[in-house]
This record gives structure tokens, C-alpha cells and sequence, in this order.
């Protein structure tokens, strides 16, 4: 049976898009008066208004002409006006429904659905606008189909067990805004103010001494920092208004957002790492985030590929939590070689020697027009061995029994949690300075999006011998899980019979080639 | 373990000589337009490169090494940054055998083989026959799917 757009889809798409066209109309014709008279503006207003028919038409007609079906194996989307588009998803290929509606379409009672399928870049289709309950019926049927079930029964069987895993209070929600802020900008005002105080103190007459300008300098400082930070918060309460997490059998459905609302869903079975985060002030106030990275995009998160399954909540029901969706224990980090430590405080001293000799040169490029002293970041070495401490402190890696988990960090420190059979490639890198050390780096490649930032579950400065037995390691333990849950399949399915279900341990990688085949030997 | 052909020296080394060229003719450039340097300078930049960009190719030969191991393919490979990197066949979605301009001219050709991680995504193994691509790809593509398959049913 095709469905179709709501229709009140059809004047919110007029108004959103009429409204560009009506402002740029207007001035147009304002200016046409101008230049013809009385005549140019009417011809003016009456372009605008064939302008605005032609988009009602338009729309109106795209409404007419859309319609999509949601069969027991794809989902077929027909739209177009001009040329028109006939696309097919498989429900497998779908690995997320995501829900969005901003305050207008919430009180019309409309949505914007969005379709994901691994591996892509973009959305891969879009339903705009459809009603609200639609929508979640749509997000219902497709997990149900997902779930192997058949295109017939509606409420045959129970409905899915569900159950709410974690909701935001007020107090986290307002941690959230308040620990929301980046622990660098401090830093990096003071050097800015002391910076430019005597450049103003020379712009400016100086009527007070030079400790009410410094006052004054620091005291704008403050207020800049205060607003950004009150601008960050309110952007993070913003979006993580009213933040419940609820499993739904295999999957996670989040919803969140206070002026756009998110209705959005993480499928377990697709999880490739997940992620705890967090910085010295949460690590001082006992609390965390969760981030779940999948393969594919997620639309409305701020990092694209991973969604945050937990915003902030104390470590241990973080922890409590991430172990719920990936059942990896408690780690037991095996932290790098103390002889790293030195490597980090040489580097510190020649990151710092460098600094020094760039403002030694331009001192005397520019002949004293520095407001600090060229030697000054030079007491900053004092820091250097404690910094050096700290990173290696919070680095380690450890090997469960089902999981790898990497530990790195201190400013902004990530424990990632790798099960063995979403890990790719196995990446061994020794620079020509690790090789002086005797150390290297083992990767750990996955099919999350989130790795081409950089922030790869990696063992870091590793012992030499380490690294060599951490890779031939990580290759077995891929292949005994991945044969592992070959097994499952084979046992599920041989318990269950005829029964189609198909566990789907479909990641990008596995050609589902078996399950067809299973099924003719059984049967 | 496998070596590259030594041919592939070549045409790293004319890669080289390409991006050298191109740094002299910049500092050419700098030297007429902008700054006035002595006469010698793009010279010397051209020579710089070059040498640098000849050795380094001679020495990414030494170190170039792949093996086709029980469970994966393994390369070694890197002069400043030495990468070792394991590929288990089953994680290999496919393999190409490709050919660019100047391995073309020289008379040889890669294997690219695509995994669905994102760091890792395609490895290229450069420097082989063009008969020797084909059949590493052959082979590949055949332990793949034997790693695919063996343990389903």
C-alpha cells in the first residue's frame, strides 16, 4: 500500500522556500519602481506573484506525485516532477531511522524522517514531510523488519521488549552546559591579554597607573570568556534537552533536543567502538560521556559517526552502561614503558626551545616590538617532566577477553573499546624517533567514520616486542570471534529450523552470501 | 617475504624528479618575481629535491616488502615512518589491479586491495608485473573468499 506525504508538507515547503524568494522579490521590485516608475513595480509585483504559483504548482505537484512503499524487503520511494526518481532500499541496507523536527514542524505534527545505510557519506534518503506518528511507525516497522519479522503481523507477536536505559535529570542536564566549556581557553586569553596590554597601554592614555588598565584588560578577558562559555552551555543544553536512551531489543533509540527535536536510533549490532570521554574537570567531579560510533554516518551529532549515547553521567553508570551494549569487564591497563615519559619531556623542551628561537628571530626581525620577553615560554619547562607524567599516565591498552581497550590522553582523554570482530586492519607504526626509543604504535583500523579524524583505538608507545606480539595478537583474536560467531549463526539457526530469521551480524564487510544457502541446507 | 620489482625505483624516482622540477621552477619563480635571490638558488633547490627524492626512492625499495601470510596479507613498508600492516583476508571487500601513466611506461602496474576501514581503506601494493598484479589479485581474491566461506556452513 503506498503512503505519501503529509500535506501540510506542501505550505511548509511553500513557506520555506517562498520566503527566500518573496525577500529577494521585494527588493527587487523596490528597486524596479525606483528605476521605471510605478509601472517597473507592478510588473515587479506581478513577477513575484507568477513566481510564487509556479512554486505553489510545483510543490503541489511534487506532493502528488511522491509516494513511497514499505515492503517486507525494501522500501521503494517514487518522487520527481521533472525527472523522476524510482529508488529501492533494502530494509537490511537501513541501519538507522533518525527523527528530526524543529519547534515549527512540532507544532504542525510533522517530521523529517532520514534513512541510513552503512558506509555512506550522506543521507540516503529523506522523507519531508511526513506525520509525526508516521514517522515513528515507520521507525517501528523497519527495526520490526529488521528484526526479522514478516510483512503481515502487526501486533501478533509482543511488542518489542523495551526498556529505558538512562534520561537526563536537570542537574546533569545543567552539568552538561556548565562542564561544556574547552579547558584551553584560559590558557590561551591569558597570553592574549598579557599580549596586547602594552600595546593598549600605549594606544591608550594612561590617567590611572598601569594596574587599572591590567585590571581592566583582564576583566574584559573574563567577560569574553564568560560569554563564550554561556554560549557553549546553552548550545549543549540546546540540544540535549530531555535526553532519554531506551533499548529496544537490539537497538538503542535516543531522542533529545529542546528547539529541534532528534528521534534517533543506534543499532547495536553495528557498533563498532564505543567511547568514554572525558576531561580533568568531569575526571575531578566523578563524570563521563558515552559515544557510540557506528559504521556510516549519523546525522545531528556534533562528530559525524559516532552518537552520544550518554552525555554525562557519573563514571560508574557510564561504565555500567557501556558494559550493557558491550560486555568488555573492567580493564586493566598495561601503561607504555617509563623510559616514554623522557620521550614526552624531550618533546615538551623542543616544542618549547623551538618557541623560543621563533621569538628570538622575530624579536630581532622586528626589533623589540614583542610584548613578552623572547625567553619567556622557557619557564615553562619547569612543566615538561610533569606534563610527560601525566600523558603517560593515562595511556595504556589491554586485551579482554572479547574486547581491546585503549586508553590516551590526559587534556581529553578517550578509552575506546573495540570488540575483536569489528577490527579491520591491524596498523604497526614505529617514526624514526619511536624507533630511537624503541617503541611503537599499534592501530587498530574500524569501519567507524569517526577514525579518519585521527581518534583510533591505538595502543601508543608500546615496547618493540609488545607491538610484534599485539599484532599477530589482534589478527588471531579477529579471526577465533569472527569463526565464534559463525558458530552462533549456524547454532541459532540449526536450533530454529525453517525459521528465516537471520542473526544479522551484517557489518559492511560480510557478504551476507550464507544466510540463503544455510537455509537450503536445512530445509 | 616479497620484493618489489626494481623497477618501481624508476618510477618513484621520476615522481621525484617531477616534484623537483616543480620546487625548482617555484623558487625560480620566487627568485624573478619577489625576493631577489642569488642565481643559484632554484639550482640548488632543483638539486636538493632531486637527490633527496632519488635516495628516498632507493631506500623505500629496501624496506618494501609483502607476504602473503597464513590468514592475512602483510606489508612492510615506510623510510621516516616504518608501517607494518596486516590485512586478514576476510576483512578484504575487493581487489584491483591498476595501472598509472608512468607505470605504464615503465611496464608495470599495483594491486589495490579496499577493506571497509577507514584508515586502512585501500592498500596498494606497488611495483609488480602486470602479469604479477593479476595473479596477486587472483589469489587474493580466492583466499578472501575461501576466509569468507569456510567457516559458514
Amino acid at each position: 500500500m503506498s503512503r505519501t506525504l503529509s500535506p501540510i508538507s506542501v505550505p511548509y515547503r511553500v513557506v520555506e522556500r517562498g520566503g527566500s524568494i518573496v525577500f529577494t522579490a521585494v527588493i527587487l521590485s523596490s528597486g524596479a519602481s525606483r528605476a521605471f516608475g510605478p509601472v517597473g513595480g507592478l510588473v515587479g509585483v506581478a513577477l513575484v506573484g507568477l513566481a510564487l504559483l509556479a512554486l505553489i504548482g510545483y510543490e503541489v505537484t511534487y506532493y502528488r506525485r511522491f509516494e513511497y512503499d514499505l515492503g517486507a524487503d525494501t522500501l521503494d520511494i517514487r518522487s520527481g516532477v521533472i525527472s523522476r526518481r524510482n529508488r529501492e532500499i533494502p530494509i537490511r541496507r537501513i541501519q538507522n531511522v533518525d527523527i528530526s523536527r524543529n519547534v515549527v514542524q512540532r507544532f504542525l505534527d510533522i517530521a523529517v524522517v532520514d534513512f541510513e545505510t552503512a558506509g555512506g557519506s550522506e543521507t540516503e534518503a529523506s522523507l519531508r514531510f511526513v506525520d509525526f506518528e508516521e514517522a515513528k511507525r515507520l521507525q517501528r516497522e523497519i527495526g520490526r523488519l529488521k528484526r526479522g519479522g514478516d510483512e503481515t503481523g502487526d501486533d501478533e507477536r509482543e511488542p518489542p521488549a523495551t526498556e529505558e536505559l538512562f534520561a537526563l535529570s536537570p542537574r546533569e542536564l545543567a552539568l552538561v552546559g556548565a562542564l561544556s566549556f574547552d579547558v584551553r581557553i584560559p590558557g590561551l586569553l591569558f597570553v592574549l591579554v598579557s599580549g596586547s596590554l602594552p600595546a593598549v597601554s600605549s594606544v591608550i592614555p594612561m590617567e590611572g597607573s598601569v594596574i587599572v588598565l591590567a585590571l581592566g584588560l583582564v576583566g574584559v578577558a573574563l567577560a569574553v570568556l564568560l560569554v563564550a562559555w554561556l554560549a557553549g552551555a546553552a548550545a549543549a543544553v540546546l540540544n540535549y534537552y530531555d535526553f532519554r536512551l531506551t533499548q529496544v531489543e537490539d537497538e538503542l533509540q535516543y531522542e533529545r533536543g529542546l528547539l529541534r527535536r532528534y528521534d534517533g536510533s543506534i543499532p547495536l549490532d553495528k557498533v563498532q567502538t564505543l567511547t568514554v570521554v572525558d576531561d580533568p574537570l568531569k575526571r575531578y567531579f566523578g563524570y563521563a560521556s558515552l559515544r557510540i560510533e557506528t559504521a556510516g554516518y549519523a546525522p545531528g551529532s556534533g562528530e559525524s559517526g559516532s552518537e552520544a549515547a550518554v552525555p554525562l553521567a557519573s563514571r560508574d553508570r557510564v561504565l555500567a552502561l557501556a558494559n550493557r551494549i558491550e560486555s568488555f569487564g573492567t580493564p586493566a591497563f598495561q601503561r607504555p614503558p617509563k623510559r616514554v615519559r623522557r620521550r614526552y619531556a624531550v618533546r615538551y623542551l623542543l616544542v618549547l626551545g623551538a618557541l623560543t628561537a621563533v621569538l628570538y628571530g622575530v624579536d630581532a626581525v622586528t626589533a623589540d616590538a614583542l610584548p613578552w620577553p623572547p625567553y619567556s615560554p622557557v619557564p615553562l619547562a619547569l612543566l615538561a617532566p610533569v606534563a610527560a607524567h601525566l600523558k603517560w599516565r593515562h595511556r595504556g591498552y589491554w586485551l579482554g577477553e572479547h574486547h581491546l581497550v585503549t586508553r590516551n590522553g590526559f587534556l581529553r582523554r578517550r578509552i575506546k573499546v573495540v570488540p575483536y570482530y569489528r577490527i579491520q586492519t591491524v596498523i604497526d607504526s614505529r617514526t624514526v624517533f619511536q624507533r630511537r626509543w624503541n617503541v611503537a604504535t599499534v592501530t587498530a583500523d574500524t569501519a567507524g567514520s569517526l577514525s579518519l579524524v585521527g581518534s583510533d583505538a591505538a595502543a601508543v608507545d608500546v615496547a618493540d616486542a609488545d607491538a610484534d606480539d599485539l599484532r599477530v595478537t589482534l589478527a588471531t583474536r579477529l579471526r577465533e570471534s569472527l569463526a565464534a560467531r559463525r558458530g552462533w549463526v549456524d547454532g541459532a539457526v540449526d536450533v530454529r529450523g525453517a525459521d528465516t530469521n537471520d542473526v544479522d551480524d551484517a557489518d559492511v564487510d560480510d557478504a551476507d552470501v550464507d544466510d540463503a544457502d544455510v537455509d537450503d541446507a536445512d530445509a | 617475504m616479497n620484493r618489489l620489482h626494481p623497477r618501481i625505483r624508476v618510477v618513484w624516482a621520476g615522481q621525484a624528479t617531477i616534484t623537483a622540477t616543480v620546487l625548482g621552477l617555484v623558487a625560480f619563480a620566487v627568485s624573478r618575481l619577489a625576493l631577489s635571490l642569488p642565481v643559484w638558488i632554484p639550482l640548488a633547490v632543483f638539486l636538493v629535491a632531486f637527490g633527496g627524492g632519488v635516495g628516498l626512492s632507493l631506500l623505500r625499495y629496501r624496506v618494501w616488502r609483502y607476504e602473503i601470510r597464513e590468514d592475512a596479507l602483510y606489508l612492510e613498508r615506510g623510510v621516516f615512518t616504518r608501517v607494518r600492516t596486516v590485512v586478514p583476508f576476510v576483512r578484504i571487500q575487493h581487489v584491483d589491479s591498476s595501472r598509472g601513466p608512468l607505470e605504464r611506461l615503465i611496464g608495470l602496474a599495483s594491486t589495490v586491495v579496499y577493506t571497509a576501514g577507514s584508515r586502512g581503506a585501500d592498500v596498494a601494493v606497488p611495483g609488480l608485473t602486470p602479469d604479477g598484479a593479476d595473479d596477486l589479485r587472483e589469489r587474493l581474491k580466492r583466499l578472501a573468499i575461501r576466509a569468507e566461506g569456510e567457516d559458514a556452513v
